[in-house]
């Protein structure tokens, strides 16, 4: 075989090298600051109740045939306290990613993060 | 022995329009949704023609097989991104190819990620946004792999064509 169609350490190089290029191209992008109108949208049976900026801290409560209490905080959102049976939506814990949701299905609620998805949330 | 050359670089033509043609139902989109993404088979020819042929003759293929491509399939768009992505692909090898530390592999590498970078480019300025920009990292972690198995198969085809190479020559 023609030497320049043998596998060289050349080749490992310029792999990682591309492989570093991505690493280095998400790194910047998890780093850059968040995209500022992403918002923290509240639905309840398909229809938008409240809408608010995720960089404002803030918590109140949703009733309905159960209560959610939601807290913005330090740009992530979360059910902090839910009287539906389970609780999923406060096991779901924090999101702050754009594109990103916690559901509540006993409430018929569903608190979306609005805004253009981010990298992690293409490639999962 | 021009005429050889010349039926051997509208054979290659044909190959790319064909792999082309195969490659949408190998759709790797399948298993990571993003656009853009693809094995590239087509580069397989790309390569071969730079190897064996040198950069004028590869350039007038991959020319020819993507114009007649998106005459077949494909929109302006498409062509804008294909023609960005190309060039600068076979750019990129064609420099790569005169470094003596790296094989067709690593050379194979660094079209498929120039490739990426043109199309992304290109999309940017066609949106007039960086948002395609975001999908650069997976495109091109994800090229690494496909650059790699493009660049064997062009290692194969090349070493295992012994005739098409003593014809052409």
């Amino acid at each position: 075989m023609r030497d320049d169609l043998r596998f060289r350490p050349g080749d490992a190089i310029a792999a990682i090298a591309v492989l570093a290029l991505a690493g280095l191209l998400l790194l910047v992008w998890l780093w850059l600051p968040r995209d500022r109108q992403t918002t923290v949208q509240i639905y309840q049976n398909g229809v938008l109740i409240r809408e608010l900026p995720l960089d404002t801290d803030t918590s109140f409560t949703v009733g309905g045939t159960y209560e959610n209490t939601i807290s913005i905080e330090n740009g992530t959102v979360s059910v902090t306290r839910a009287t539906c049976p389970g609780e999923d939506c406060v096991h779901t814990g924090k999101v702050s990613h754009a594109g990103q949701s916690i559901l509540c299905l006993p409430n018929r609620l569903e608190v979306r993060l609005s805004g253009t998805p981010e990298v992690d949330e293409i490639a999962r | 022995m021009q005429t050889k050359k010349l039926t051997l670089c509208a054979v290659l033509t044909a190959l790319a329009l064909a792999l082309g043609i195969l490659e949408r139902y190998l759709p790797l989109s399948l298993l990571l949704p993003l656009p853009g993404i693809k094995l590239g088979l087509a580069n397989i020819v790309t390569l071969f023609a730079l190897y064996e042929l040198g950069l004028p003759y590869a350039a007038a293929i991959l020319l020819l097989r993507i114009m007649l491509g998106s005459i077949y399939a494909g929109s302006i768009t498409s062509l804008l991104y294909a023609l960005s992505g190309g060039a600068l692909s076979l750019g990129v090898m064609a420099i790569a190819r005169r470094n003596p530390h790296l094989s067709i592999y690593g050379v194979s590498v660094l079209g498929a990620a120039a490739h990426n970078i043109g199309q992304i480019l290109a999309a940017s300025a066609v949106l007039a946004s960086p948002a395609a920009m975001t999908y650069l990292p997976v495109l091109l972690a994800v090229s690494v792999g496909t650059g790699l198995l493009i660049g064997a198969v062009a290692a194969v085809m090349l070493h295992r064509l012994p005739t098409i190479r003593r014809e052409a020559k």
